[in-house]
């Protein structure tokens, strides 16, 4: 176990090192830079463009701009946004993660509250009434892009009812259609996930020992059935994680969210360095993190990985 | 125009010309008095004002813009979302107006000496700073030589080079001297707003960025750069505290979701322009009151004027002739746009000539010229000259949902009489930089060539070693009226120079000029005190929340 953790940890570092390389290589060689679209229409010279450029370093050597930037990413150091300037790009990240998380991770609870309990359910009633409406559902919910269902959510919650704010977080209000949105493609993805999985298991020879021996109906579906049914739920659960602070970007954008993918979208399209380079690595740790996190699971659920 | 609006604007002006002090006791007695006892003093046509109750005081504001506010300094207020909470926390010693005249708003007066060198600015007494510091000569001062001194970084120092010294000779006095007379210096620079010598050199420009400090009628109770910026009205304000308590900008990408929060009361205005759709429906609604106004940056193919097949003129010509510009602004942008003639709008009355080399729409001339410049139609329709096809790649800006239909439109167009232009997209930062460089055939966007702030100089863009040259153009003759045109003294003599640059514009072609878009600013009807009529919209009229009231 211990060979195991640290190879995996090691082939993480490996990950997490190469994105970094990755990622500013490409950021520095888009052609263009932030300073270009800051000065805007103003009256500017070449001259006073190559100043700005020397005052934010970008006029050194790419290896060394690199490895001054690695350095104090390892200090914890994140650097500060030149268009945003002044405020470091720890604080960005830290603000606008904390609207994501708490979006994603509400989103998720329920998404997970409601998929599992359905999809068992449609399992164990295969071919009845509220399997056909499941999968109906379900797979509108995945058909339809985020994009659309925000905006349809807004129109109708917003313009026609005026529940519901049609941006930002003036409340917890503000929460709602969003949840709604990401809860609605993700509800589609576990609940279809957990039925296939419930059958699979439910047509195991277990399952018919269990039945054979005896066992109550409920017994066997909650003790053997979903137990095992759960190995492949957990793998998307862990790799969904990583997509907790990346996956909302369309939703962010469509309700006005102040969070890491608008953050991360807008700081891309004005080529922020610092900015991008740090969402990028955060997520690799985050994605490298998860990958873990499964593994290790995976071995308290199912004893016999752990041994090999 | 009726006679109605006709005396409402007699009356705006008249209320805007007045002093602060007697302006605010003027609105005073009207609203203790009844407007006929005070009236007649200032004005001799009362009737309109009569009609009207006095101004309420209370209630925020609440406008959208679209993308994050990452600055409130005046270095960084080009974007119009930073400039609409940037104008209500600062002011300049005179400020372009709604119809593009320039108002006194700190200097009391100004005086130029003849020779065109030097501007001697009598300051406003008795204004204050949201600190409660007195503004005096020694902020202009400071103000001026920060931002124009190169070394600190400043996106605006350009502007300054011109400046020779600066001297006060007392506290209300600037006197400016030039190194060479320079006809857009009091629109160009005496517009910069100021900022306080005493906290700015504390602090540093990073950390102003999110704390400044004005004479403005707002100063700034919080910012969230992404997420929305609030002002609050200044007590101590010169021209007296603004009616409204605050004022607050939410930041909403989404251009459908800024006209829903319109539509629902979430918002007073959008700064920044909702979809053509949007635009005609609030407009048609008579519970909004809406402006509408020609942009000033023209809609554009730049063209690498270098490139083998667009350096010849009759090319860029045949290109004009060949592109249907009033079938695309009727179907692209459902007719909220006018033909453009050359780099000048038509908003700019006293510059603008109408009297340059049209292009109508004519492929039968468009296919002439290029058989006179040598190109024979060739295999696949695609025009060739010595073994080279009339080919070139036109770059869009990534994700721009609406100038990309356009350059499809275009595409047809220019296929059917021979060229061959191909699309790609690219990043805005990248096709900044590499336009100039003569890295890319041809771009299309929207820009100014002149015209900002009433202002109709255009060196930073057609003159031939200018930093934003995007169609690499080189005409000497330009070279010359452009410097001439900041040399000359009388506006007889720069309106004949900026003509003579159209016309040469029209002739040459450097780009493919196609339209000027219609802006629309739209505010709820519960917003009073809004100008009758706008020659410029966008933030000229969210510089004037000072004045407004919420009913």
């Amino acid at each position: 176990m211990q060979r195991y953790l640290v190879s995996r940890v090691l082939q993480g570092l490996l990950v997490i090192f190469l994105v970094s390389v990755g990622t500013f290589a490409m950021m520095h060689l888009i052609p263009g830079d932030p300073i270009s679209l800051m000065i805007g229409e103003a009256h500017i010279t070449q001259e006073q463009i190559d100043l700005i450029r020397a005052r934010w370093g970008l006029d050194r050597p790419l290896h060394e701009q690199y490895l001054r930037w690695i350095g104090n990413m390892a200090r914890g150091d994140f650097g500060e946004s030149v268009v945003r300037s002044g405020v470091p790009v720890r604080t960005m990240i830290a603000e606008a993660a904390s609207v994501t998380v708490t979006l994603n991770l509400v989103a998720f609870a329920l998404s997970v509250a409601l998929a599992l309990p359905a999809g068992i359910v449609a399992a164990v009633r295969r071919y009845s009434l509220f399997d056909y409406a499941i999968m109906v559902s379900t797979t509108v919910g995945v058909a339809l892009p985020n994009f659309w269902v925000g905006l349809m959510l807004i129109v109708v919650f917003s313009l026609v009812l005026r529940w519901l704010p049609p941006f930002g977080l003036p409340g917890w209000q503000g929460y709602v259609l969003p949840v709604a949105v990401i809860v609605s493609s993700q509800l589609a993805l576990l609940a279809r996930l957990m039925r296939s999985s419930v059958l699979d298991a439910l047509g195991e020879d277990f399952v018919r020992t269990a039945r054979a021996k005896g066992l109550p109906e409920r017994r066997v579906v909650l003790k053997h059935a979903v137990r095992n049914a759960l190995l492949p739920i957990v793998t998307v659960i862990g790799y969904r994680l990583a997509f907790i602070l990346s996956g909302t970007i369309v939703v962010e954008t469509v309700f006005a969210l102040p969070g890491l993918g608008q953050l991360f979208i807008e700081s891309v399209n004005r080529v922020d360095y610092q900015v991008v380079q740090a969402i990028v690595l955060l997520l690799s740790v985050l994605v490298v993190l998860g990958n873990l996190a499964t593994d290790l699971v995976y071995g308290v659920i199912d004893p016999r990985i752990r041994i090999r | 125009m009726g006679r109605d609006d006709a005396d409402a604007l007699v009356i705006e002006k008249a209320l805007r010309d007045l002093p602060a002090t007697t302006r605010r006791a003027f609105l005073r007695q009207a609203a203790l008095l009844g407007v006929a006892t005070a009236a007649p003093v200032l004005i001799r046509r009362p009737v309109l004002v009569t009609a009207a109750p006095g101004p309420r005081r209370g209630g925020t504001v609440r406008v959208t813009g679209h993308h994050e506010i990452s600055s409130l300094s005046p270095d960084d207020d080009g974007p119009s979302v930073h400039r609409t909470i940037i104008t209500q926390i600062h002011n300049a010693l005179l400020e372009v107006n709604e119809h593009f005249v320039l108002e006194k708003v700190l200097a009391e007066n100004y005086v130029v000496s003849r020779d065109g060198l030097t501007y001697t600015f009598t300051l406003r007494r008795g204004v204050r700073f949201h600190d409660g510091r007195e503004f005096t000569a020694e902020d202009v001062k400071y103000t001026y030589e920060f931002y124009g001194n190169p070394a600190n970084g400043t996106v605006k120092a350009p502007l300054y080079t011109g400046i020779d010294r600066i001297t006060i000779p007392d506290k209300y006095t600037v006197v400016v001297r030039l190194k060479e007379p320079n006809a857009a210096f009091l629109r160009r620079v005496a517009t910069q707003f100021i900022v306080p010598a005493h906290y700015h050199s504390r602090v540093g420009e990073r950390a102003y960025k999110g704390a400044p400090i004005g004479t403005g009628a707002f100063r700034l109770k919080e910012w969230r750069p992404a997420e929305y910026t609030v002002v609050e009205a200044f007590d101590q304000h010169f021209r007296g505290r603004p009616h409204i308590d605050q004022f607050r900008e939410d930041i909403v990408p989404e251009a459908s979701v800024r006209a829903i929060a319109l539509r629902t009361g979430q918002a007073d205005s959008a700064v920044w322009p909702l979809l053509a759709e949007d635009n005609l429906r609030f407009a048609a609604d008579p519970n909004y009151t809406v402006f509408k106004t020609a942009s000033l940056a023209v809609n554009h193919f730049p063209l690498n004027n270098d490139h083998p097949v667009l350096s010849d003129k009759r090319v860029r010509q045949a290109m004009m002739y060949a592109v249907d510009r009033q079938r695309l602004i009727d179907d692209v942008f459902k007719g909220t746009a006018v033909l453009a003639t050359s780099n000048l709008a038509p908003s700019l009355q006293p510059w603008y000539n109408p009297n340059v080399k049209q292009y109508p729409y004519d492929p039968a001339r468009a296919r002439a010229l290029l058989e006179e410049a040598g190109w024979r139609l060739g295999p696949g329709g695609v025009r060739t000259k010595d073994g080279r096809r009339a080919s070139f790649t036109c770059v869009t800006i990534t994700g721009d949902r609406a100038r990309r239909p356009e350059a499809e439109v275009v595409q047809q167009d220019l296929a059917a009489v021979g060229i061959e232009m191909r699309l790609v997209e690219r990043p805005v930062a990248t096709i900044l930089a590499q336009l100039p460089k003569g890295e890319m055939d041809a771009s299309l966007f929207n820009w100014t060539y002149g015209g900002t702030g009433g202002e109709p100089d255009a060196s930073d863009t057609l003159r031939s070693d200018a930093a934003r040259n995007f169609s690499r153009f080189k005409n000497p003759r330009v070279d010359e009226l452009l410097a001439a045109g900041l040399r000359a003294t009388t506006t007889s003599q720069r309106r004949r120079i900026y003509h003579e640059i159209q016309a040469i514009v029209a002739e040459e072609v450097p780009f493919l000029f196609i339209m000027y878009w219609d802006w629309y600013n739209i505010f709820s009807k519960r917003i009073k005190g809004l100008p009758t009529t706008a020659l410029q919209g966008d933030t000229a009229l969210y510089r004037l929340a000072y004045r407004w009231w919420i009913e």
